[in-house]
């Protein structure tokens, strides 16, 4: 059995839509790197702008907020957080479902902040009469902001009028539990009326989803909690939203963390691989890659005798095998 | 880890030497701040030389964030002589442009 972790949002705080400007300037980038060829064939073109453009010129990182499958581990649908980006995922799910995958949604909910839950409203298996859908949350106030996003004032379908069997399951941080055969554990992050991270073991394979969290210069102790509860994860999902000097100076106690502190955690764990996620939603195509070249040069920087630690930088459409 | 500390016309310039980790941090980072102290009362600028600091990482960055929030607006604090490296781990936590870096501990 394999595991598939799959990035439908990777924006933190707010959605970002891609502006004019943004494509044109990947289209000049694109004219001025193919300095003159003719492309025979669209596969041709496609073949060069891949081999050739960077990600911010030929990709994009995307602009939906957090929402993360996990795949393979379970016959049911696995979700971190119901941002922007569940749905697009419910449309991917439907599909599926078609194709004959149960009905089944558990979700993992890190926190109740409005770019957490705002796809909700918009997630369209929570409309099927058919299907059931767990809210797994270390808050005992899930369900209330969950109808509270329902509510008149701020959308026009109530939470009593959805189709689907929506349940909620609170869990206590450093007790393990069991959803269809995969092991999960939660953790508490310092953030605005508190986050959870979660931890899932499957198949031999770790997946952690750390997300608004912030990791305090005088709290260096928790680091070390914190790094046994991530301690050799296959991939390592964390909030870095800001650089380690806005975090510890205008953006203090905002919630949020930096690559820099994400590296040095990883590497006290022995995790394999991480992706830096949560992107701040000021930051271009072109500086979030410039985030992820530094980061990558930090981790070398600092690495010292330990084993190299992948970093990766997640984006809408992200799939990861472990 | 050593932290020495010595007087330089207008400046108290902190020399850290050896790794911060998690033995140390804690009195490391009560030394720095110290060293904050007795800049302000001296009316000068705290030069933390970084030249003897094997490596940094976010432990150390966070201990020099406690030193420039215990100094605030009234005392300066630069850091100086950092490696190639360091200098690259300074830009790439944006840590310079939070504190003035030069060269020379002593210019």
């Amino acid at each position: 059995m394999s595991l598939t972790v799959r990035f439908w949002g990777t924006r933190g705080s707010l959605p970002v839509a891609g502006r004019a400007e943004a494509v044109q300037a990947k289209i000049v980038r694109a004219l001025m790197a193919a300095g003159g060829r003719r492309f025979e064939t669209p596969a041709e073109a496609e073949a060069f702008a891949r081999e050739t453009l960077d990600f911010a010129a030929f990709g994009a990182y995307g602009g939906a907020t957090a929402c993360v499958e996990i795949e393979g581990a379970a016959p049911a649908f696995f979700i971190c957080d119901l941002g922007s980006g569940v749905r697009e995922f419910g449309v991917d799910a439907v599909r599926r479902c078609a194709a004959g995958h149960a009905k089944v949604f558990h979700v993992f909910l890190s926190h109740m902040h409005w770019d957490h839950i705002m796809g909700f409203p918009f997630f369209g298996p929570a409309y099927d009469p058919m299907a059931r859908i767990v809210v797994h949350s270390g808050h005992p106030d899930a369900e209330a902001a969950l109808r509270r996003q329902q509510a008149e004032i701020s959308f026009p379908v109530p939470f009593d009028a959805l189709g689907a069997d929506i349940s909620f399951a609170v869990h206590a941080p450093g007790e393990a539990f069991d959803v269809d055969g995969v092991v999960v554990s939660l953790t508490p992050q310092r953030h605005s009326h508190g986050s959870f991270g979660f931890r899932f073991e499957a198949a031999g394979r770790s997946v952690v989803y750390s997300t608004d969290s912030e990791h305090k210069m005088e709290d260096l102790d928790a680091d070390a909690a914190f790094a046994a509860f991530i301690a050799g994860g296959d991939l390592v999902i964390c909030d870095t939203m800001y650089s380690l000097g806005e975090a510890v100076s205008l953006k203090q106690d905002w919630g949020h963390s930096s690559n820099v502190v994400a590296v040095d955690l990883c590497h006290a764990a022995g995790a394999r691989r991480l992706a830096l996620f949560h992107h701040e939603p000021n930051r271009s195509d072109e500086a979030i890659q410039r985030v992820h070249t530094e980061t990558l040069r930090y981790e070398e920087l600092v690495r010292g005798a330990r084993p190299a630690l992948e970093v990766i930088c997640a984006y809408d459409g992200l799939e990861v095998a472990l | 880890m050593d932290f020495a500390l010595e007087r330089s016309e207008d400046r108290l310039i902190g020399r850290p030497k050896g790794r911060v980790d998690e033995t140390n941090w804690k009195p490391f980072s009560q030394a720095l701040i110290g060293a904050v102290r007795q800049a302000r009362e001296a009316g000068a600028t705290l030069v933390i030389d970084l030249s003897e600091l094997e490596g940094l990482s976010s432990r150390e960055l966070r201990v020099l964030a406690a030193a420039q929030r215990e100094a605030g607006d009234d005392v300066g604090v630069v850091l100086a002589a950092p490696s190639p490296q360091v200098r690259e781990i300074l830009a790439i936590s944006r840590y310079d442009q939070l504190f003035a870096v030069t060269e020379d501990p002593a210019a």
